[in-house]
């Protein structure tokens, strides 16, 4: 859907003037005052491995975009039938590493859970039926419980999601294997961030408080209004993400930098006394790595359950890097 | 649409084509990743989740293109060595350790029943030294090693495990040691026995640690005698025991008989089990 000219109107109100050519300039100012824009415009294939580039990319400002139906001819350029408007939204360094992450936590998170069984953290008094200390244990308790043929014990949880109990030693391999494949996936990250110049759509802005409320709001309302059949639409979003997106995605970079931190300050604390500090007390770091453990966990039922829902052109965009959505929602 | 969300004409058939090998590579990347996670999960885990049968057939499947349990074995003790290197590359025998005052100190646990033989085995105790310059061993009593000078010092002691203790201990330092005997020229390693039987049961289990010269160096590396003021008791290594706070827990070994200076990486319980060897913190 493209912008309304009341909808551009409001966001000149909202936003610094400087900012405004910027915020609209490649779809929605006619093609003579885009000029001004030309140079954001001639490297935009670039994430795309400048395979997609060796054709002179066309100024997408000259047609009108419309709805992302493939054939939709609004979608392919007069005169050049065999050319086809995309948005180019991840850089290849980018959907590397994301994919990369998904064995590197997977075993990251289930190597500590076997190395926190060593000593866990966060104990109570013994339980006079399991003996059980650990939260954790008592969760996988819980969760044994409704298991057919399940062996209910405090093993169960480090069993299941974890590498197994007395496995202290395998673990740490398994970590120390795995945490350096990270330190280097976020080094990829953080390059195709910069590659893509996409940081831009990571960074905080004025505006994502309001927003933020608004897709809340959108949130909570959708499952209702569906049952009820009423129509719910989605807030507009003029950016590549929404406001809580754009938190969520960038607090990812930042949950990394703290499980390193807070992992280093624990392995290396007498060289790396001074990330010890930073954390208060070497315990003090311990808490930090399992909650950011955690935060991770949470980041990621909502990531899936709303890729699903938004459906295959999100999922794919993140391994081929294009997304037909020319409209610009998400 | 904004400079966030780029559009660009593209060519078709190469918008299909690129896309159709990133489509080859995520799949090949998937099936890699799971044959890599599968090559390296330990049995118990595989047989746990998929079942004996399953795992039996999918290790002979990954056996025979080379993915072996010995190779999986030796790539994954690279990930230790490694990390042992990276330890060592960071050791600065400059940087001391963090010291803690008295009102810090946290009780201090006997992990693994690491206990001293008995109290009479203290009063006849020795501790030997072998490999030094002179090229005759040595025998030391307590007394000897009370005409070095004492220090004291407050430091945590950290566990692989990942639990850890505030504690106090005096004794000499190490380089005192080294200074009034010295190695033999070409010793790196000093290879460390124990009094301690690990084995609850009395079998044969005796506890050893190595530790590599440049540590023992370190004015923080002591040979206690003292916890918290008091003479060390059977539970943390009468009568003397080593202290090295800038290692993990299991190379501070308890009760100390004999100190061998040697060229080669001597072996270390732990690791011979699976653990990191140079364990530096």
């Amino acid at each position: 859907m493209s912008d309304v000219p009341e909808d551009v109107e409001e966001k000149v109100a909202e936003l610094p003037g400087g900012q405004v050519a910027d915020e609209n300039a490649v779809a929605e100012l006619p093609s003579g005052q885009v000029a001004d824009e030309a140079p954001a415009a001639a490297p935009v294939a670039e994430p795309l491995n400048n395979e997609l580039a060796d054709d002179e990319p066309s100024n997408p400002a000259t047609q009108q975009p419309s709805d992302p139906d493939n054939g939709n001819p609004a979608t392919r350029q007069p005169g050049n039938p065999s050319q086809r408007l995309v948005v180019i939204k991840h850089h290849a360094l980018v959907r590397l590493s994301h994919w990369l992450n998904v064995p590197i936590l997977f075993a990251l998170i289930v190597s500590g859970f076997s190395i926190y069984w060593a000593s866990p953290v966060f104990l109570h008094k013994p339980d006079p039926v399991t003996h059980s200390r650990d939260y954790l244990a008592d969760a996988g308790i819980a969760i044994a419980r409704h298991v057919p043929n399940a062996e209910v014990n405090p093993s169960w949880f480090y069993n299941h999601f974890g590498l197994g109990v007395f496995n202290l030693a395998g673990a740490l391999r398994w970590h120390w294997l795995f945490i350096y494949l990270f330190l280097l996936n976020g080094i990829l990250y953080i390059l195709g961030l910069l590659l893509g110049r996409r940081y831009r759509a990571l960074l905080p802005r004025r505006s994502m408080l309001g927003e933020s409320l608004a897709m809340v709001r959108y949130y909570a309302g959708v499952i209702p209004m569906k049952i009820a059949r009423k129509p719910w639409p989605h807030p507009e979003i003029t950016t590549k993400y929404n406001a809580l997106q754009r938190g969520a995605y960038a607090s990812m970079p930042i949950a990394g930098a703290l499980a390193l931190a807070s992992g280093w300050a624990m392995h290396k604390p007498v060289q790396f006394w001074w990330l010890e500090r930073m954390f208060g007390s070497y315990d003090g770091a311990r808490i930090v790595h399992f909650i950011v453990m955690i935060y991770f966990i949470l980041f990621l039922i909502p990531h899936l359950v709303l890729v699903a829902v938004d459906g295959w052109d999100t999922m794919r965009s993140m391994i081929v890097g294009w997304s037909s959505r020319v409209g610009g929602d998400e | 649409m904004n400079d966030e969300m780029p559009q660009v004409f593209v060519d078709e058939k190469k918008l299909r084509k690129q896309s159709r090998r990133d489509f080859l590579l995520f799949g090949a990347g998937t099936f890699a990743a799971l044959a890599g996670i599968w090559w390296i999960s330990p049995l118990s885990s595989k047989k746990r989740i998929f079942g004996e049968h399953a795992t039996d057939f999918l290790d002979t499947a990954a056996a025979r293109f080379g993915l072996t349990k010995e190779r999986s074995e030796r790539f994954q003790n690279r990930a230790l060595t490694f990390d042992d290197d990276v330890a060592e590359a960071l050791y600065s025998p400059t940087r001391s350790v963090r010291t803690y005052k008295p009102g810090d100190l946290t009780p201090l646990r006997n992990n693994y029943n690491g206990r001293t033989p008995s109290p009479d085995y203290i009063a006849n105790w020795t501790l030997t030294l072998t490999g030094l310059a002179s090229g005759t061993d040595v025998v030391l009593r307590l007394p000897d090693l009370g005409q070095q000078p004492q220090h004291a010092q407050i430091t945590r002691l950290c566990c692989v495990e990942g639990w850890s203790a505030i504690a106090g201990w005096s004794g000499i330092r190490f380089a005192d040691l080294l200074r009034a005997y010295p190695p033999a020229s070409g010793a790196r390693w000093a290879a460390i026995e124990s009094a301690v039987n690990l084995d609850g049961r009395g079998n044969p289990d005796p506890y050893y640690v190595s530790i590599d010269l440049p540590t023992a160096q370190h004015p923080q590396t002591l040979l206690a005698t003292h916890l918290n003021g008091r003479a060390l008791g059977p539970d943390h290594g009468a009568p003397l025991r080593l202290v090295v706070p800038m290692k993990l827990g299991l190379k501070n070994i308890k009760a100390i008989t004999k100190i061998a200076y040697v060229a080669q990486q001597p072996h270390d319980y732990w690791a011979d089990r699976g653990y990191s060897k140079y364990d530096g913190l």
